[in-house]
């Protein structure tokens, strides 16, 4: 029973990845309307950053100055790279991130070496709330706390901020968001930073669970795609219940047979797409 | 003719293309300040194209336009948003899955007498439905939305593209009257209809486009002088009784 609860934790904190992950993923492929295949790079990047950071500012600092770091990278990548592919063939925004993801990574690679490096969170996180539940450790809970903070922060920012609201019109009609007198350009780059600055968050947290490696964030990109496939695609809440319901169940799996934890995403997959495939709290009509 | 002593806008010689078709071939227009000026012409006569065209949303190839004293011809739409310009696009392109109140937060306000207090004053019936989505407005709804989004921008020069479209006979009166108001208020309007007819009465001048080319214009009192003139240029879809 232990087990399997401890299996449904470590899902829930790897879902919970793969679910800030896919908030970004989605956020981009609304607005800039790009499947940004380096946002596992940026996920990667915002870890190491915290990782440099750390002896200068501190846990907390790092935690915040991280994620915000890699959102300006970005924002500033937006404006010089991507910015002249829209409107064209999305296979040269495809193959523009996917070179980026590459680049990155070696850049990472050259910079903090190709071997693993270990992440340390403050001591009194690391230890365990409860002899029986030895896995819910201070850091975990975290976790789970700072991830919803995080994707409320973004919804409130959605909801009521008036760039959240230019955001939400620009995802349906870009164009008449600028005939309103709403620059574009820095809209989207501003949304763009937003993504890749949930990635970051994502890699700071992801530091300290599973250690830094500069292909980390290219294990979670994949499933991040399928959060969003089996949430819906133009949804942000389904982004997040769907990265929580692949992780929580791919938990599950490895109590029971290990081998097939990641193949279960797949077929949960699978099934979403045969049943429902507009996902779970997708836009009718979007796919189907 | 109410040729008003000076312009806010001239567009001279737009030739604008789709990829290779080739739609306006030479438009040449003006708009004095405080006129209500209409553009008139058959489907696909090339009307959206030029207020597309003066928006910045499809650009000229050739040709320049100035407004305001300024040469806006390479400008991006939200510079010449920016400017005063209200924009009402054909179909009005309401954020459906937008509350009406979202839909009114979008546009970039500029100082001025509007503002979300008194446009709710104007539309009344958008404050009602300030909480409901765009998309379950009802086409007369929608129509007021979308006027009311572009007075945010308190513009010194609104366009609109076929406000009346699809609209019941007594909401195209209330949408005209808007208009006129707006006119009234010293607002520079540059009116595109299909409705000749409907847009004659309020109009001072107008345009007639054909086949991407301005093919007449004159005063709107001078057209509505003579009937033929307008069904020969327009079409027979203008006939005043609606008998189309
Ligand atoms: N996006 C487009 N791509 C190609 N052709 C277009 C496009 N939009 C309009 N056209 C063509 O341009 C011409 C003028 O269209 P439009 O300006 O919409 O006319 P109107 O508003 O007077 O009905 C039409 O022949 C139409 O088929
Ligand atoms: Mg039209």
């Amino acid at each position: 029973m232990e087990l399997l609860l401890f299996n449904i934790f470590n899902g829930l904190i790897v879902g919970l990845f793969y679910a800030l992950m896919a908030l970004g993923l989605s956020l981009i492929l609304g607005l800039n309307g790009i499947i940004n295949f380096a946002n596992g790079s940026f996920l990667a990047l915002g870890g190491y950053l915290a990782f440099t950071l750390k002896p200068e500012i501190g846990f907390w600092g790092a935690l915040v100055a991280s994620p915000l770091l890699a959102g300006l990278i970005g924002l500033v990548i937006e404006r010089g790279l991507i910015r002249p592919l829209y409107g064209r063939d999305p296979l040269y925004s495809l193959l523009l991130t996917f070179g980026l993801a590459m680049i990155i990574q070696t850049m990472l690679r050259m910079t903090w070496g190709a071997n693993g490096l270990p992440f340390k969170v403050p001591d009194f996180m690391s230890h365990p709330l409860s002899q029986t539940y030895f896995f819910l450790t201070g850091y975990r809970v975290f976790v789970v706390v700072l991830t919803i903070l995080a994707a409320g922060s973004l919804f409130a920012l959605l909801q009521f901020t008036r760039v959240g609201v230019r955001i939400r019109a620009g995802n349906s009609d870009l164009e008449t968001v600028s005939a309103l007198g709403i620059n574009i350009y820095r809209l989207r780059a501003v949304n763009f930073g937003l993504g890749i600055l949930m990635a970051g968050l994502a890699g700071v947290l992801a530091a300290g669970r599973l250690g830094l490696t500069p292909t980390m964030g290219a294990s979670l990109l994949m499933p991040s795609f399928v959060a969003i496939i089996v949430g819906g695609v133009g949804s942000l809440m389904g982004s997040v219940l769907g990265g929580i319901i692949i992780g929580v169940a791919s938990g599950i799996v490895t109590t029971y047979y290990p081998a097939a934890s990641q193949v279960v995403i797949y077929l949960i997959m699978a099934v979403v797409l045969i049943v429902r495939p507009r996902g779970l709290l997708g836009q009718e009509g979007l796919l189907e | 003719m109410s040729q008003t002593n000076s312009e806010i806008l001239r567009a001279e010689d737009l030739h604008t293309y789709y990829g290779k078709s080739h739609i306006l071939q030479g438009v040449s227009l003006t708009v004095g300040e405080g006129e209500l000026v209409t553009v008139l012409g058959r489907n696909g006569a090339g009307k959206t194209t030029t207020l597309r065209t003066l928006m910045g949303l499809t650009p000229a190839r050739h040709g320049t336009i100035n407004l305001f004293d300024r040469d806006i011809t390479r400008w991006p739409p939200h510079k010449i948003a920016k400017l005063g310009v209200g924009y009402v696009p054909e179909g009005r392109k309401i954020f459906g899955h937008l509350t009406v109140h979202d839909n009114l937060r979008v546009p970039a306000a500029r100082p001025g007498t509007w503002t979300l207090n008194t446009i709710y004053d104007l539309f009344p019936r958008l404050a009602e439905r300030r909480s409901s989505k765009g998309a379950n407005l009802s086409g007369g709804e929608q129509e007021m939305l979308a006027i009311a989004r572009a007075l945010l921008l308190n513009p010194k020069f609104l366009m609109l593209d076929e406000p009346s479209q699809g609209l019941a006979p007594v909401i195209v009166d209330e949408v005209m009257h808007t208009i006129r108001q707006m006119r009234d208020e010293g607002i520079a309007v540059l009116l595109i209809e299909q409705n000749a007819w409907l847009a004659l009465g309020s109009a001072d001048r107008a345009y007639v486009l054909g086949d991407g080319r301005i093919v007449d214009s004159d005063s709107a009192a001078a057209f509505l002088e003579n009937k033929e003139r307008v069904k020969a240029l327009a079409g027979a879809s203008l006939d005043p009784a609606g008998t189309q």
